[in-house]
C-alpha cells in the first residue's frame, strides 16, 4: 500500500469574477521512503495541491477527490483528525523561510510547541528536542541559538529551522513546498544535500515541489511534471531527463541554462502558462505547444501509461513527432509538425526563461 | 530598554517647558482677557485686578514666575475667575470624576472593540462578521452628543432606570451612561482596526506554517496571531487613552459630570489663564507618557524593535 494516494484530487477556488480551477483529477502515489519531485511553472498548481493535502488551503478554496494517507482518507476531515496528523504524519516547509517563521516568538517556543502539542512534553524536555533537532539540521551553536528570534537568522539557516521544526516528530512524509526557491544558490545546494541526508537518517517518503529541474534531478526517483493544474507526465527520473516525451517537459528541460554549451540565449518557452479561470480547449498546453495537432484543441489527452513506470498525457509525444519528421516529411494533414514551429523559439531580449522566472516572482509575497 | 525609558522621561522635561511657553504666549497674544466681561469694570478696579494678578509685568517675567511657581511648589496658581479655588483645586476636583468614567471608558472600548474584531475577522465574510462591521458602523456614525440624549431618553425618562446625570463615587449607576456614551464610538474603530490587522495577519505564511504543525485554531489565534495583530491597534489606544481621560466637554454637559473637561472649555471661553494653562498642561504630561508606554508596548510584542 502506497503511504500517500492521491484519488482525482481537485481544487476550486472561487473568485469574485470566476471559478479558478487550479488542480483537476490528478492522481498520484508516493511510496513510503520514496522521493517525488512535483515540477512545473509557477501557477501550475503544484503549490495548491500540496495545501490541499495538508488542509491548508485559503477560505475560498474547495478540494474534491481522496487523499488517502495510511489508508484514510484525509481530504476535507475535521480539524481534530487533522491536526493529529500534521507535523506527526505530514510536515511541511515552505517556499519563503523569511516569512514562513513567526516573528514574533522565540525559536525555542515554537519548536518547544510541536512537542508540548503532539507528544505532551513538558516545556524543558521540549526545548531540549529541539537544540538536538537544530543540531541535526547543522545549525551552529544550537543551544545557544535557540533563544534568538527568526530575524537573527540568515534566509538559509531560517529554512535549516523549518527543517528542523518539521522533522521534531519524525513525520512519515515532509512535503517541501519550493524550499530553496528564496534562497542564493550556494545555499540552494547547502539545503538540498541537508534534505537528502535528513530523509535517509529519518527514513521518510518527501514531496518535492519545485520548479528547479536541477534540483529534481539531484534528489528524485520518480517525478510528475504538472501543467494548467494535470499531472502530464511521470517516470523515473533518470527516463524522463534522458528521454522526455511530451513537449513541455523537452521545454522545461531545455529551458535549463548548460555550462557545457556556448549558447549566448536561453531557451524559453513561448507563451504564457494558461489562466486557469479560462483554461484553453483541450490539452492546457496546446496554445504553446510547438507539436501541436488538430486534435489537441479539441480533447484533452487523458494520462496513460506508455512503458514501465512512464504515463503521459500528450497526443504528440517528442519521440512520435520526430521519428516522423526524419523519417518523412510532414503529410498535408497533420500542420502540427510546422517546421518553423517545431523549434522552440530564441527569447526576444530582456525576456526571462520560462522555469527559471517562476520563482522570482512568487518569492516577493509576505514582505 | 530601562536606558531608553530615563532617556525619554529626560526628554519629556524640556518638551513639557516648550508646551509651556508656547501656550503660555498664545495665550496672552489671544485679544481679550479674564477681565474683559459684558459691563466694562471701573479703570481703577481693572487696574487693581490686573496688578493684583501680576497681568502688568512683561510676558517673560509672567511665565518666569508661573515656571517657578509650579517647579518649587507645584502651584499652578489661583484661578481668574473664581477667586476663591485654585487650580490644583479645581483639577483634584474634577480630575478623579474623568478619569474613572475616563479609564472605565477605555477599558470598555478596548474589551469590547477588540473583541468583536477579532471575532470579525476569524469569521471573515460570515453573518458573524456582516454583524459586526454593521454594529461597528452604526456606532461609529453615532456621535456621543446623540447617543447621551438619547441613553437619558431611553434609561431615565422611560424606565427610570438611571440616574439622568450628576455624579457619585459610591454609586456606580452614575457612572454607566457616562461611559456607555464616552465609549461607544472609540469602540467602534477599534473593532474595525482589530478587525482588518487580524485579518491580515491570519493571511500570512506564519500563521499558515502554525496551522501546518497541527495546531487548534484556537491556539493559532491566541498564541500566533493575536500579539501581531495588535501593533496597529496599540499605537492607536495611546491618544485615545488620553482624549478618554482628560474628558469629554460633551459627557460632562450632558450628564453634569462635573469632571474636567468643561472646566477646560469654561477656561477658554472666559479667558481663566491659569485653568487653561493647567489643564493644558495636564493633557501634555499624560500625551508624553501615553506615547512613552504605546513604544514600550511595541518593544515588548515586536522583538524586532529595541531601543
Amino acid at each position: 500500500m502506497a503511504l500517500l494516494e492521491l484519488r482525482d484530487l481537485s481544487v476550486r477556488f472561487q473568485t469574485n469574477d470566476a471559478e479558478v480551477r487550479a488542480v483537476n483529477d490528478v492522481n498520484l502515489t508516493v511510496e513510503a521512503g520514496e522521493t517525488l519531485g512535483i515540477v512545473g511553472e509557477s501557477g501550475s498548481g503544484k503549490s495548491q495541491l500540496s495545501f490541499a493535502i495538508m488542509g491548508l488551503l485559503a477560505r475560498n478554496g474547495r478540494a474534491s477527490g481522496r487523499v488517502i494517507f495510511d489508508g484514510q482518507n484525509i481530504l476535507n476531515a475535521p480539524p481534530k483528525v487533522l491536526n493529529r496528523i500534521r507535523a506527526e504524519q505530514i510536515a511541511m516547509i515552505f517556499q519563503d523561510p523569511m516569512t514562513s517563521l513567526n516573528p514574533y516568538m522565540r525559536v525555542s517556543d515554537q519548536m518547544a510547541e510541536v512537542l508540548t502539542l503532539h507528544k505532551g512534553l513538558s516545556k524543558r524536555d521540549a526545548v531540549a528536542q529541539a537544540v538536538q533537532m537544530l543540531d541535526a539540521v547543522k545549525i551552529p551553536d544550537a543551544k545557544g541559538r535557540v533563544r534568538l528570534y527568526p530575524h537573527e537568522f540568515s534566509g538559509g539557516m531560517r529554512q535549516r529551522v523549518m527543517i528542523a521544526m518539521a522533522l521534531l516528530c519524525r513525520p512519515k512524509l515532509l512535503i517541501a513546498d519550493e524550499p530553496t526557491t528564496a534562497l542564493d544558490v550556494t545555499v540552494q545546494a547547502q539545503i538540498m544535500q541537508l534534505l537528502s541526508d535528513l530523509q535517509r537518517d529519518f527514513g521518510m517518503a518527501m514531496m518535492l515541489i519545485t520548479h528547479d529541474l536541477g534540483v529534481v534531478a539531484g534528489s528524485c526517483e520518480r517525478v510528475a511534471v504538472m501543467y494548467g493544474g494535470r499531472i502530464r507526465e511521470t517516470g523515473p527520473v533518470g527516463a524522463i531527463f534522458a528521454e522526455p516525451t511530451l513537449p513541455y517537459t523537452q521545454g522545461l528541460l531545455d529551458a535549463i541554462p548548460r555550462v557545457d554549451q556556448d549558447d549566448e540565449e536561453l531557451r524559453a518557452i513561448p507563451g504564457q502558462p494558461p489562466n486557469m479561470s479560462r483554461p484553453p480547449s483541450g490539452c492546457a498546453f496546446q496554445p504553446r505547444c510547438p507539436y501541436r495537432r488538430d486534435v489537441c484543441a479539441t480533447i484533452d489527452p487523458p494520462l496513460e501509461a506508455f512503458a514501465p513506470g512512464r504515463a503521459r498525457a500528450c497526443h504528440a509525444p517528442v519521440p512520435e513527432v520526430l521519428g516522423r519528421m526524419t523519417r518523412a516529411a510532414p503529410e498535408p494533414d497533420q500542420p502540427a509538425a510546422h517546421p518553423n514551429e517545431a523549434v522552440p523559439q530564441p527569447i526576444p531580449r530582456g525576456a526571462v526563461a520560462g522555469a527559471g522566472a517562476a520563482g522570482t516572482t512568487s518569492t516577493t509575497e509576505g514582505q | 530598554m530601562f536606558a531608553f525609558v530615563l532617556r525619554r522621561l529626560a526628554v519629556a522635561i524640556p518638551t513639557l517647558l516648550l508646551l509651556i511657553v508656547f501656550s503660555f504666549t498664545l495665550m496672552h497674544l489671544a485679544p481679550g482677557g479674564p477681565f474683559t466681561g459684558e459691563r466694562a469694570l471701573p479703570p481703577q478696579v481693572l487696574a487693581n485686578l490686573e496688578a493684583q494678578y501680576g497681568l502688568n509685568d512683561p510676558l517673560w517675567l509672567q511665565i518666569w514666575n508661573y515656571l517657578v511657581g509650579i517647579v518649587l511648589h507645584f502651584d499652578f496658581g489661583p484661578s481668574f475667575v473664581y477667586p476663591d479655588r485654585t487650580v490644583n483645586q479645581l483639577i483634584a476636583a474634577g480630575f478623579p470624576v474623568t478619569l474613572t468614567y475616563g479609564a472605565l471608558s477605555f477599558a470598555a472600548a478596548v474589551i469590547f472593540g477588540v473583541s468583536l474584531g477579532a471575532i470579525a475577522a476569524i469569521r471573515h465574510n460570515s453573518w458573524v462578521d456582516y454583524l459586526a462591521v454593521g454594529v461597528s458602523i452604526g456606532a461609529q456614525v453615532l456621535p456621543n452628543f446623540v447617543m447621551a440624549p438619547l441613553l437619558v431618553l431611553v434609561f431615565t425618562l422611560w424606565y427610570g432606570l438611571l440616574p439622568g446625570g450628576g455624579w457619585s463615587f459610591d454609586d456606580p449607576s452614575f457612572w454607566i451612561m457616562p461611559v456607555i456614551a464616552l465609549a461607544t464610538s472609540y469602540m467602534a474603530s477599534i473593532a474595525r482596526i482589530t478587525r482588518s490587522s487580524m485579518l491580515e495577519v491570519l493571511g500570512s505564511n506564519h500563521i499558515r506554517t502554525a496551522r501546518a504543525k497541527g495546531m487548534p485554531e484556537h491556539r493559532v489565534i491566541l498564541r500566533h496571531a493575536l500579539k501581531p495583530a495588535m501593533l496597529p491597534v496599540i499605537s492607536y489606544l495611546g491618544p485615545v487613552f488620553v482624549s478618554m481621560i482628560t474628558g469629554s466637554v460633551v459627557i460632562d454637559i450632558y450628564f453634569s459630570t462635573g469632571g474636567i473637561g468643561k472646566a477646560f472649555v469654561d477656561s477658554a471661553l472666559n479667558r481663566d489663564y491659569a485653568v487653561m494653562m493647567g489643564v493644558t498642561i495636564l493633557v501634555g504630561a499624560l500625551t508624553i507618557l501615553f506615547n512613552l508606554i504605546v513604544d514600550v508596548l511595541y518593544a515588548w510584542i515586536d522583538p524586532k524593535i529595541r531601543y
